[in-house]
């Protein structure tokens, strides 16, 4: 009974990519490898951060929240935002719409930080006898960064590719894409600081995404209004 | 040139192939360990008397959890039964196992001050009858589950804040009415245990040493000889916790001072008696005392003649103020009058009660209740020393459950030990009724109560079921080693257990205690899981494509059909 859960565990983390992917037109245009770039981008990228956090970052003892190593983190936190501009920007695509980039794009990087970081843990964890709601959190925490990335893949595009937007809404693209960045400094911060309890922050997470999702979404449909 | 570059692309994914699927073995081979709480457990014994089998008969479990044995609507095949000793109910239980009732197993929780790790002491007036009450409950547990044959595991372990916090949870469950099963989740108790073995050839092994005397010049016949023996092992419900500090722990760490003692008085030749003194240390108590016998038949007869009288040591360390010698000889033998007077005198100007109990040996009876009577089927004059005014029954009193650490005062194995030196030394120096105290405090004969305590520490720490004691246990090598130091002529006697008994191990494992959910929570997570991602993908297509899109994905193509037609 316990594969069992794993495997409602490994569609619920896993599940909303493939499904994402074969429901939108990504799937008619095959933008297949564009998503599997992207996932590599994403690997070189966590790698690269790996290595500055263990260079910069003091080893704490107690689990508490200091303010110093948090604002290390979130500047290495950037280096994703970099990656991803890599993603966007400098691979060579096929000939594919925009608005298509960027949804593969998002895909790929998404997938790519589920599996890295929830496979392993997954596999471990919940083949066993004893049952704990972890790993059914940790999918939802996987869709919402789904979203996430979705977002930010969305803003980035509309920050460095889109070239002609509508003056009043760059502060708020800026802002927005610095919200979503920084996303990961702020759960951690209601983790240790505030010290609020796994589901909570799940819960937390998956509203700001819906919220995100559909703030970028609104300003990447205004944006394209101009053009067409 | 096109073709090597295939055959080297091919090359390349075949290699891949095989990583990939090293990644997937080494990926499967991780151990999954990763229950709520373990739990040391110590399995009730499983042993054949003359073919006819008792005890537990199985050791592995994988069960769920219960708490009672009414509760309504559990299949109790299935269900491993948690009971806390202390609120135990022993017509229940004999009731449940004497109907031979199916159950999937029985764990039975113990006080905490049984364990050998407590080392708090007990005191105050209220602990003292809940101790007594304790002590009921276990004798009767103990006897009832060591003469019932129980085809499910049964296993004791400890009271602590695991396995209670555990056991208010399956309480709480069983009184809402969900019994745990496979399809309502709650605790699944694991133990995996290899198939119990009997043991072959189980070994006993007795411990002899010789303390000569000192004959007088010109003298050629042999000197006389007083043996004190003690049987050191135990049997109980549970081996690995038999540790029996009184039966017969007391009788060891007298024997032992009583050696010391003794050795620091015959190190001196101007001190040395006119006797020589043995000193035995037997197996195979709970036996029928098979060891002595065995230990008896292997004596050159002249040595069994010369044995004056022996002295057997059985559970000196609980008693207040009497003790009883137990003889088979009738009371009116001279040898017997001689004994029981100097005992009794020396009882009285120590303040004790020493009583005379004569028990008849009947030789057709296979049952030998007191080691001295091992002594006697062999025409040796023997008698037992015990606080025991009845004689116990086959395989009782053999350090059970109940012998832990808290119910041995070392004052009154203080006490046993100055009666039985003081006695043995009157009559090895002839000062029949003379009043001088040999062993007096504050001497350098004195008694020594440090000696006496790190011992009966030590043996209340060590299981000592024969069968399970291997020929180099280092517990056997100590008291070799112990009686080396006193006495000279140390030996190892070996020998094989009476065939009519029959052991198997497994004596001890881990149990691990799973919370689990149900089979009824996992499908139901997956029908969620299913119809959220049904809608998600619905969802998606309606957005991108449109609805039409989306029906079109339903209807079967008709130019298809068309075709082939």
């Amino acid at each position: 009974m316990t594969v069992f859960h794993f495997f409602n565990c490994a569609i619920l983390t896993f599940g909303p990519h493939a499904v994402y992917y074969s429901a939108t037109p990504l799937s008619e245009y095959d933008t297949i490898g564009t998503s599997v770039k992207a996932a590599f981008v994403y690997l070189g990228t966590a790698l690269v951060k790996l290595v500055c956090l263990a260079t910069f970052l003091k080893v704490s003892e107690n689990d508490s929240f200091d303010p110093y190593q948090e604002l290390l983190k979130a500047v290495i936190g950037f280096i994703d935002v970099a990656g991803l501009y890599f993603a966007l920007t400098q691979l060579t695509h096929r000939n594919i719409s925009q608005n298509h980039k960027f949804q593969a794009v998002g895909l790929g990087w998404a997938f790519a930080d589920s599996v890295l970081h929830r496979l392993a843990p997954l596999w471990v964890g919940a083949r066993g006898l004893e049952f704990t709601w972890d790993y059914i959190l940790q999918g939802l925490e996987a869709n919402a960064n789904l979203l996430l990335s979705l977002s930010l893949a969305a803003l980035g595009s509309l920050m460095w590719i889109r070239k002609n937007k509508p003056k009043t809404l760059i502060p708020i693209i800026y802002a927005c894409a610095g919200i979503v960045a920084t996303m990961p400094s702020i759960t951690s911060y209601l983790m240790r600081g505030l010290e609020w309890h796994f589901p909570k922050v799940v819960g937390f997470e998956l509203f700001t995404s819906l919220v995100m999702a559909f703030i970028s979404w609104q300003l990447f449909a205004a944006c394209q209004r101009p053009s067409t | 040139m096109a073709t090597t570059s295939k055959a080297r692309q091919r090359e390349v994914f075949e290699s891949m192939y095989s990583v990939i699927a090293l990644l997937f073995i080494l990926v499967a081979c991780v151990e999954v360990l990763d229950a709520a709480t373990v739990v040391d457990v110590y399995r009730l014994i499983q042993y054949d008397l003359a073919g006819v089998p008792f005890g537990s008969r199985l050791a592995s479990l994988n069960h769920h959890a219960g708490s009672s044995l009414f509760s309504p609507g559990t299949d109790l095949s299935r269900t491993v039964l948690v009971l806390p000793v202390r609120e135990l109910n022993i017509t229940f239980i004999r009731e449940f196992i004497g109907q031979r009732q199916p159950l999937g197993g029985l764990l039975l929780l113990l006080p905490r001050i049984f364990s050998s790790e407590n080392r708090g002491s007990m005191g105050g007036a209220d602990q003292n009858s809940g101790k007594e009450l304790m002590r009921n409950i276990l004798m009767e547990l103990e006897r009832l589950l060591i003469h019932a044959n129980i085809p499910y595991p049964v296993y004791f372990a400890f009271e602590d804040d695991n396995i209670d916090s555990v056991l208010a949870d399956v309480k709480k469950n069983d009184a809402t009415g969900q019994p745990a099963t496979a399809t309502t989740g709650g605790y699944k108790l694991v133990v995996s245990a290899p198939e119990p073995k009997k043991l072959i050839s189980p070994t006993m092994i007795n411990i002899q040493g010789w303390l000569p005397g000192l004959k007088a010049d010109g003298d050629s016949n042999q000197l006389p000889t007083i043996a004190i023996v003690a049987s050191y092992d135990t049997f109980g419900a549970a081996p690995a916790l038999s540790v029996g500090s009184d039966s017969n722990g007391s009788g060891v760490v007298a024997l032992l001072e009583i050696a010391r003692l003794f050795s620091i008085l015959y190190s001196n030749p101007k001190t040395t008696g006119r006797y020589n003194l043995l000193f035995g240390l037997t197996s195979g108590g709970p036996y029928n005392y098979n060891g002595t016998h065995k230990w008896l038949q292997s004596f050159d007869q002249r040595l069994r003649e010369s044995i004056d009288y022996a002295i057997c040591l059985n559970s000196i360390g609980s008693w207040e103020n009497e003790l009883w010698i137990h003889v088979s000889k009738p009371p009116e033998n001279a040898y017997i009058k001689q004994i029981f007077e100097g005992f009794s005198n020396v009882a009285e100007e120590l303040g004790l009660k020493v009583g005379l109990k004569h028990k008849k040996i009947n030789i057709s009876n296979p049952r030998v209740a007191w080691e001295h009577e091992q002594f006697s089927r062999l025409r040796v004059t023997a008698a037992t020393l015990s606080e025991l005014s009845v004689a116990p029954e086959l395989l009782e009193s053999t350090g059970g459950l109940f012998e832990s650490r808290h119910f041995v005062s070392e004052a009154a194995i203080i006490r046993s030990v100055k009666l039985v030196a003081e006695s043995l030394a009157r009559h090895i120096y002839s000062h029949h009724g003379k009043n001088i105290k040999i062993f007096a405090d504050d001497s350098s004969l004195a008694i020594n109560p440090s000696y006496i305590t790190s011992w009966i520490d030590l043996l209340s720490r060590t299981p000592r079921v024969a069968p399970f004691l291997s020929k180099n246990d280092p517990f056997i090598m100590a008291l070799k080693e112990e009686l080396a130091d006193f006495t000279v002529d140390v030996n190892l006697q070996h020998e094989s257990l009476d065939g009519i008994f029959t052991f198997y191990d497994t004596t001890s494992a881990r149990l691990n205690v799973y919370q689990v959910a149900s089979v009824t929570f996992d499908l139901l997570l997956l029908l969620v899981l299913g119809s959220y991602l049904i809608i998600l993908f619905s969802f998606l297509v309606i957005t991108t494509r449109g609805l039409d899109d989306l029906i079109s994905l339903f209807r079967r193509p008709p130019s298809r059909k068309a075709k082939t037609a």
